[in-house]
């Protein structure tokens, strides 16, 4: 069976879509039917219920999530009264939803039911914490719709990617959009003595100089990169940039003439948020990006079918996938892997 | 009064709140809607509770309360009549099993000023099996019917995504018979708590009120305050009284706060000395004490002796409103007039009333502060004014602040009987280095 032993490394994961309709949910449910629970013991929440409000507007089903005797969850209290199956409460947390206070409690008799839990990343990685003293193995995080931040390694330590023909029904597109999110995903982690440092930043856009010393660029963000009317690249063989990394900053640095010399660095993977040709021209012209902390991706599954009805073959896109990224691809609903 | 309006004087309370470490948003609720005692024998009683609270080590009760959640709604739902859901029948045992860990410390400690109602009641029937731990669902033992049930869910659940259409209907079917047995199992169980739902909401009550004794007497601690005596009909005494706020600031930059001690019965006071000489602190100082008194925290000074007052008026000059058209003459005049009112109608008022007339021409303005100190005389409050002007009125009792010595301020009152205000504007316009042409041409005007 895929991937499953692989997860059990981690002691927490995050599932990500790239869009709706992707099969994140099958995706998930797939997991949780087949975790060891006797191994591990097993948390599960999902980030709010943002981007899963769509499913009000076309209204379809939010999906349930089926969870085993044993697990825990952290839902909504309106989620919670809703429950399909039967659990103990365990705690009623100081984290809070549009949908009431966040609870959490141990299954009984598995069933069905809805997450919806912490909105924020910053309460999502209290919510990890604070699940320690439940002696959990393993949290898992339900992310929710292009919203990749509880992927980030600062919350879980390993994801799962879903991908789909909702995204793009042309194939090629698909693999191309799938792929370089991958890249992404894997860019290498920074190795100087200056990562320390770096990672104590909390706000700004920073550079060290040759010698190592750090420099502050006096700007809060990357964009207000404008606001800079020199080279920021000169001297330098860092640069760091604590929150977003836009299209306007690659450019910037890949323009300068010092593009071969400097590292460009991002805290992790999710705060990239540049186009795929402003990156491949900052990379042809001789530029890295690195970053400080890296996530495992443990897997890609994919959603050949799309929600307009559309039908991809899902064993050239799980092939042609697989040769792009050189990582698993699963399509979890066609191959009803056993474990 | 409410405590929460009386945030809204200006004397620093805010800033004694803030640094009061409540632990339960129940606490800070009670605290918030207070009332202020005004009787010698309410705050003597709140005082004895506090000092108890005070004498022992309540850190670990503290620690406690920490996890203490608001569930006046839940009470108050469960005394309407409501079935109570699994959430709330998880907030109340929650909330009783705090309260027996929390009362087994109160015995512990010796501690008397909170009682906590016996809920061994209540935690007996939210926890049938006797497990003592804090979560909660409709147990199994609550009915041999939804343990039947139960047992058949299990099974079907079982066999997983292999389950035939008709298992799966069978399964719907057994969910619906589930919700509706645990549905009268809270329903019994709420028809029981309604019983005991007094003591709950004195729970409730008590342990935040606890919460909030807790932190007044950390904040005695920490702040270096002091219980005050309570005297009726007598007078107002202050050792070394100083202003947290203040002296907070100071010691920020490196600065001490030099304490003043003073004593006032019922005739009017007049405070007089230097700018910059703190008289303005010994009026926010006075009105924060008496607040602080009388609600029931440690004040800040040495020792002190206070008498309780119907109601605090502190006026610091700044009634001026562009709003509702009112000039800052206009505006001070009118507050003093209604304190003037209030007197004289029989209340008993702190009333600190920060240079009247200030804004005014002098001689006027001494007119009008000479016939405010006749028009009040003695009353049942105490009156105490700060003025730069020479009162000729032998009927007072005066303060002066020591003033500038050696190029140094000295904050300290001394009693007075001449009506001379001290003349140091100039000399202490000049220490603040301001520019020296202004300085002779103001020293020649002067001398002529």
């Amino acid at each position: 069976m895929p991937f499953i032993s692989e997860i059990l490394k981690y002691d927490s994961l995050s599932i990500v879509g790239l869009e709706k309709n992707v099969g994140k949910t099958e995706c998930l449910n797939y997991i949780l039917r087949r975790l060891p629970l006797h191994e591990k013991s097993v948390a599960v929440t999902s980030i709010g219920i943002d981007g899963e409000n769509k499913d009000q507007v076309t209204a379809t089903h939010k999906p349930e999530i089926y969870l085993r005797q044993g697990m825990y969850l952290s839902t909504a209290e309106a989620h919670y009264r809703e429950r399909r199956l039967v659990s103990e409460l365990v705690e009623i947390t100081n984290e809070r939803s549009s949908l009431g206070r966040i609870v959490t409690a141990k299954v009984v008799i598995g069933g069905k039911a809805l997450i919806s839990g912490p909105s924020s990343g910053v309460s999502l990685r209290r919510w990890v914490e604070g699940m320690k003293k439940f002696d959990i193995g393993l949290t898992i995080i339900d992310g929710a719709i292009s919203r990749l931040s509880s992927a980030s390694p600062a919350i879980s330590k390993a994801m799962i990617l879903s991908t789909g023909a909702a995204l793009s029904s042309n194939i090629n597109t698909l693999v191309q959009k799938t792929k370089f999110v991958v890249e992404m995903i894997g860019l290498d982690k920074l190795e100087d003595e200056s990562r320390d440092t770096l990672c104590d930043i909390e706000s700004g856009v920073w550079g060290v100089d040759n010698e190592g010393n750090l420099v502050d660029f006096k700007i809060t963000s990357a964009l207000a990169i404008n606001t800079i009317k020199v080279d920021i690249t000169k001297g330098m063989k860092i640069i760091y940039t604590v929150g977003a990394l836009t299209d306007k900053l690659l450019n910037l640095i890949a323009e300068s003439k010092n593009i071969k010399n400097v590292t460009l660095v991002v805290k992790d993977f999710t705060k990239v948020f540049v186009n795929e040709t402003t990156y491949r021209t900052f990379c042809a012209r001789g530029g890295k990006i690195r970053v400080l902390q890296k996530s495992k991706l443990i897997a890609v599954c994919v959603n050949p079918t799309a929600p307009n009805g559309y039908v991809l073959d899902s064993d050239t896109l799980c092939s042609k996938l697989r040769d792009a990224i050189k990582l698993p691809v699963y399509d979890i609903v066609k191959n009803e892997y056993d474990i | 009064m409410t405590f929460k309006s009386a945030l809204e004087i200006d004397c620093g309370l805010r800033f004694m709140y803030d640094s009061l470490c409540i632990m339960s948003s129940c606490g800070r609720k009670m605290l918030l809607a207070s009332d202020m005692m005004t009787t010698k024998s309410e705050i003597d009683a709140y005082y004895d509770r506090l000092n108890d609270i005070y004498s022992k080590e309540c850190s670990k009760i503290a620690h406690k309360l920490m996890s203490l959640k608001d569930i006046h709604n839940t009470l108050s739902r469960l005394n309407d009549g409501t079935t109570l859901d699994d959430i709330e029948l998880f907030e109340i045992k929650h909330l009783a099993l705090l309260s027996l860990q929390t009362r087994q410390l109160l015995i512990e400690l010796g501690i008397n000023a909170v009682e906590l109602p016996q809920l061994n009641k209540v935690v007996e029937i939210l926890d049938p099996d006797g497990l003592n731990i804090p979560s909660f669902y409709v147990y199994d033992s609550y009915s041999d019917e939804l343990r039947e049930v139960r047992k058949q869910m299990k099974a079907m659940q079982a066999q997983g995504d292999n389950a035939s259409d008709e298992e799966r209907q069978a399964l719907a079917t057994l969910l619906q018979l589930h919700a509706d047995l645990e549905l009268k199992v809270r329903e019994n169980l709420s028809q029981q708590l309604r019983a005991h739902t007094v003591e709950l909401t004195t729970t409730l009550n008590n342990m935040a009120f606890l919460d909030i004794l807790i932190a007044k007497a950390e904040q005695i601690k920490t702040m270096n305050l002091c219980f005050p005596n309570i005297a009726m009909g007598e007078y107002t005494l202050y050792n070394n009284m100083f202003h947290p706020a203040v002296k907070a600031h100071l010691a920020e930059q490196g600065k001490d706060f030099m304490p003043v001690d003073i004593t006032f019965e019922h005739t009017p006071v007049t405070i007089i000395g230097a700018n910059m000489g703190g008289k303005s602190v010994v009026l926010k100082s006075l009105a924060l004490n008496q607040l602080l008194a009388q609600y029931g925290f440690g004040v800040a000074a040495q020792s002190c002796t206070i008498e309780p007052v119907e109601e605090i008026a502190l006026c610091i000059g700044d009634e001026q409103s562009i709003v509702k058209g009112v000039s800052s003459f206009a505006g001070e005049i009118l507050a003093i007039d209604s304190v003037i009112k209030k007197i004289r109608a029989g209340h008993k008022i702190l009333a600190l009333i920060d240079e009247p007339a200030r804004t005014t021409n002098p001689v006027e303005g001494t007119a009008l502060v000479e016939g405010l100190l006749e028009v009040i005389g003695n009353n049942n409050g105490a009156f105490i004014v700060t003025t730069h002007y020479n009162i000729e009125n032998q009927s007072v009792k005066r303060y002066r602040v020591k003033g500038l010595k050696d190029g140094k301020m000295d904050y300290t009152l001394e009693e007075t009987h001449c009506g001379e205000v001290p003349h140091e504007a100039i000399a202490i316009a000049e220490s603040l280095g301001i520019d020296p042409q202004w300085i002779a041409y103001t020293k020649k005007n002067l001398n002529n």
